[in-house]
Parts: C-alpha cells; sequence; structure tokens
C-alpha cells in the first residue's frame, strides 16, 4: 500500500472518539488476560477511497472495513473513519489464503474490522485489532459446513502457525457458519509513530 | 386425540346449532353481528363449508359507512406470516424514534439463537418464500429492502434478521403501546425448539385489524411519509391470490399473506376506487390436505367487497 492515508495516534482524537475507540485501553479476554487495544490507525476520508485503495492486489481497504448498522452511530456515518494499521497486514496473510485457496476470498460485512463500541464486539477479539477475517464464501463454496470450513481451514493453517482458524461448531469459540481466521492481538506502530508506543494510555 | 385437537391445538371451537351444524368445527358468530349482517354471515358460512375449512374468522372496519364486523373476531390463530405486517410496523416505529435509520446496512447472515433454551436454527433455504436475501449471506442489505423482501415475498431470513436488530421486547412493547391487543409475536420463523413448545407468533382477526388500521393516515402512528413508505410496501405484496384475487381491477391492496400447512390468512386495506378504505382480517384453519382454502379467502374478500359497494349503492340512493 502506497500510505494514502494519514496515520493518528488515537489518544490525540477527540474525547467521543476516544470513548469509542478506546485507544491504547486495556481490555481482558475470556480468561481474564489483559490486552491493549490498537493505538495507530489509518484516516479514512471517503468510502470512494477505502474502495479505491487495494491493500494488496485481490482486497481493497473497503473490504476489511465494511460493518453495518450494529457499528457506534459517529464511527458508521461520519468521517473520517479510523482502522488500525494492522489492516494492511491482514490483508498479505488475505492474499496469501486466496493464493492457496485458488479462488476469490469474500470477507463478509463486520467479518473484518469492527471497533470495540460495535454491538457485536466483545472481549478482546482479534476484529478489534483489525486482525482477523471472517469468510462466508470462497469461489463458488459456501462455508456453512464442517467440510468446507475444515477444508479451508487446513489451507489457512498452512499458511504458518501465526494463523489461527476456529474450529466448526457452535459453542463459544467454533464457528458453524463462516471461516475464521486471524493473527491475535497484532499490534502494528508506523515509522512515524514509534517511540509513542510505550507510553501507556490514560485511563 | 380428536380431531378438533390436532386443528386447533388448545382452542375449543363453539358448535353452531342449525342450519351449519353439521359442520361440526364451525365457530359460533358474534351474536350482534349475527343479528346485523345475516346475509354477509351466510355468505361467509357457506363459502367455509364448501372449501373444508375447519375454522374461520373475518372481521372488518369500513372507513366509508364505518360498519365495523366481526365474526369469531376474537379467537387466536397461528398468524403464520401475517405477524410480519407488525414488524413492518415496529421498524417503522424504531426509525421515527431514530434507534435505526432505513438506509443503514444490515449484515446477511442465517444463523439465530433460538428462544427456547437458545439452541442455534437456520431458516432453510428450499422452505423460504424468497431466495434473494440468501444469495446475499456475507454481505448486507438495508433495512428497507429487508423490510420490502419480508413483506412482499414473505422472506423468513429477512423477517428473523429485522426481528434479531429490533428484538423481540421492542416489537412487543411497539405494539403494546400502539394498542394492538390480538398479535402477538413470541419468536422468530422456524425456530422449531420454540415452536415444539407451543411457543408461537399468534393473532385474531380483530387483533391484525388494529394492526393495520396504524397504515391509515387516521390514526397518526406513523408520520405521513413513513406511513405512506410503510403503505408502499404493503401495496407491492406479490401474493395475490387471496385478499385481492377478486376484486374489480382498480381496487388497491396493502396486504399480508399467511400461510402453512393448517393456516391460511390474508390480512389488509382495501382501497375501492370510488369510496374509502376497509380494513379486512380473513382467518382460516384447515387441515392440511385442504384443497381450495386460498380460493375460500378470495371468495370472501369478494363478498365483503360487494356487501359494502352494496351499502353504498343503498345510500347513494336514499340521499336521492
Amino acid at each position: 500500500m502506497s500510505e494514502p492515508f494519514a496515520v493518528i495516534d488515537g489518544r490525540t482524537l477527540p474525547a467521543e472518539y476516544r470513548a469509542l475507540l478506546r485507544p491504547g485501553d486495556a481490555v481482558s479476554d475470556h480468561q481474564g488476560r489483559e490486552q491493549f487495544l490498537p493505538r495507530f490507525f489509518y484516516a479514512v476520508e471517503s468510502w470512494e477511497q477505502a474502495r479505491e485503495t487495494k491493500l494488496t492486489a485481490h482486497f481493497t481497504l473497503s473490504e476489511l472495513m465494511s460493518v453495518d448498522c450494529r457499528e457506534a452511530p459517529l464511527l458508521l456515518r461520519q468521517f473520517p473513519h479510523y482502522v488500525p494499521c494492522a489492516v494492511s497486514i491482514l490483508a498479505r496473510y488475505l492474499e496469501e489464503f486466496r493464493a492457496r485457496a485458488e479462488a476469490a476470498v469474500m470477507i463478509a460485512v463486520n467479518g473484518g474490522y469492527r471497533s470495540p463500541a460495535h454491538q457485536l464486539s466483545r472481549g478482546s477479539s482479534p476484529h478489534l485489532w483489525a486482525a482477523a477475517a471472517n469468510i462466508y464464501r470462497i469461489g463458488g463454496t459456501w462455508l456453512d459446513n464442517a467440510r468446507s470450513i475444515e477444508r479451508y481451514g487446513r489451507v489457512a493453517e498452512s499458511i504458518g502457525q501465526e494463523i489461527f482458524v476456529k474450529p466448526f461448531g457452535n459453542n463459544p469459540g467454533e464457528t458453524d457458519d463462516h471461516l475464521h481466521l486471524d493473527l491475535g492481538h497484532l499490534l502494528c506502530v508506523p515509522a512515524s509513530m514509534r517511540g509513542n508506543e510505550g507510553s501507556r494510555p490514560a485511563s | 386425540m380428536g380431531l378438533d385437537e390436532i386443528i386447533f391445538g388448545a382452542s375449543k371451537p363453539c358448535l353452531l346449532e342449525s342450519p351449519i351444524r353439521k359442520f361440526a368445527f364451525f365457530p359460533l358468530p358474534d351474536r350482534s353481528l349475527r343479528m346485523a349482517e345475516p346475509q354477509l354471515l351466510r355468505k361467509i358460512q357457506l363459502i367455509a363449508e364448501k372449501a373444508k375449512l375447519g375454522e374461520i374468522a373475518v372481521a372488518f372496519r369500513d372507513f366509508e359507512s364505518n360498519e365495523e364486523f366481526s365474526h369469531c373476531g376474537d379467537r387466536w390463530f397461528h398468524a403464520a406470516s401475517t405477524f410480519k405486517a407488525a414488524l413492518l410496523f415496529a421498524l417503522f416505529k424504531a426509525a421515527e424514534g431514530g434507534r435505526v435509520h432505513l438506509d443503514d446496512q444490515l449484515h446477511i447472515r442465517n444463523r439465530f439463537v433460538s428462544i427456547a433454551g437458545g439452541g442455534i436454527f437456520r431458516v432453510e433455504r428450499n422452505r423460504d418464500g424468497d431466495s434473494v436475501v440468501h444469495q446475499r449471506i456475507g454481505r448486507s442489505m438495508t433495512l428497507l429492502d429487508l423490510a420490502g423482501v419480508m413483506i412482499t415475498r414473505s422472506s423468513n431470513l429477512a423477517t428473523n434478521l429485522l426481528l434479531d436488530l429490533l428484538s423481540l421486547d421492542f416489537v412487543r412493547t411497539t405494539l403494546e403501546e400502539a394498542g394492538v391487543a390480538g398479535v402477538e409475536v413470541r419468536r422468530g420463523v422456524e425456530d422449531l425448539a420454540a415452536h415444539d413448545l407451543g411457543i408461537n407468533n399468534e393473532a385474531t382477526a380483530k387483533g391484525l385489524l388494529r394492526l393495520f388500521r396504524l397504515f391509515l393516515d387516521t390514526e397518526g402512528a406513523l408520520s405521513e411519509n413513513h406511513r405512506q413508505q410503510a403503505l408502499e410496501i404493503l401495496f407491492a405484496q406479490e401474493f395475490g391470490s387471496m385478499l385481492p384475487a377478486r376484486l374489480p381491477d382498480g381496487v388497491r391492496v396493502a396486504h399480508k399473506t399467511g400461510e402453512i400447512s393448517t393456516h391460511c390468512h390474508d390480512a389488509g386495506i382495501v382501497f375501492p376506487t370510488n369510496r374509502r378504505p376497509y380494513v379486512i382480517a380473513i382467518m382460516t384453519g384447515t387441515l392440511p390436505e385442504t384443497e381450495n382454502r386460498a380460493k375460500a379467502v378470495a371468495e370472501i374478500s369478494a363478498a365483503v367487497f360487494h356487501h359494502l359497494q352494496g351499502k353504498r349503492c343503498e345510500r347513494e340512493s336514499a340521499d336521492e
């Protein structure tokens, strides 16, 4: 990606944005372990810009930031939108996944980055880091059964051990109507922001 | 288990004395209306007998003559898809309250949590009246588009998505605040675990009248802009084999059908070309193998139409 976006330290945003994005704040996962939310964001000025920005050969930024009306109104309706910088790394993994799957990969709405204020955001989901993707269809195959989810899950895992795939099932931590893959809690600190990343967030 | 229990569940149809006692499951008409509209009532009964309908309820409210009619209008039925009109109303109320925006996008996902025990269920594609929403799984549609396909093609998936978004509590509270007694929304479509526990969406003919009246300008339940939008969706109903089927050309009907194996209903607002509208609900309970039940509803709809047109002619003659 050729750096078309301004990189923003989320802690410098207006209070109403900070309240929703919670840049650098600690959140607990389901085991009570503390994780720190992303602090550095790309400022996306419009949907046109997001659609025209190819993060890789086959993935535009818009695919990885599309959310529905469950997002907080301010973040849904008002530009700029703020997307964690890790989204560009996620896109590179998805491009690799696409190559290995040998078919187009469809990222779902709400299936890329979701803010902590999104109604589907719970705990420390890697979607809050822009480090996860929910995939409903690959080529002509719907990923809504054990066979297809497990098949493409193995393809994703073949990329490297840093890829996590949720197993098939309908219990918490499992999926039965899409493939979830993620890179864990991936924090990206762009060069222009080096030196800031060590400071703890204000409470 | 007796046949009536199979057909009607817990409800107990009252037996009618001659002349239609032979039709054992035919319920007793409301006393006042039996006296007021004997000819229309008899016609309804004959149509029901001929079609072997197990149970019939008819109610209407005419805004030209102010005539009201109810035949078993308080009897509860499985609502089938007629309850989707209640969801339409609740959606527009949510939009008026700023809870949602009708042009907002909603993620299309076919995965729902049962109200009975929290199990997961899906809407079977081959049992849904519409495939458009299924093709959008993983993507999104606007709330207005979902509302449209929920009514015009009776999409079960669109219905569950909207119910999930609005919440059952909100829909029920909205109906209660609007004074819609007689329509009970209790669960999403194809929540079989809830069905097995006897938790179903139910309605009475009078309840559906109350609901559809909310889409008329006389009620002030919705802002004019939203009311018109909602009405246009109801006008665009694609299933036309019942209420509108035997009405004259030019008569517009804003309505919602409901058909499952044991029930066949249609309710809505009829706009004749030369007079003010009337609201009507026709609900039937039938054996699963009963044929021509939709035709019977269409015949009853036509009978009511001609009854009211006749009233108009009578009034015009009197005026002269």
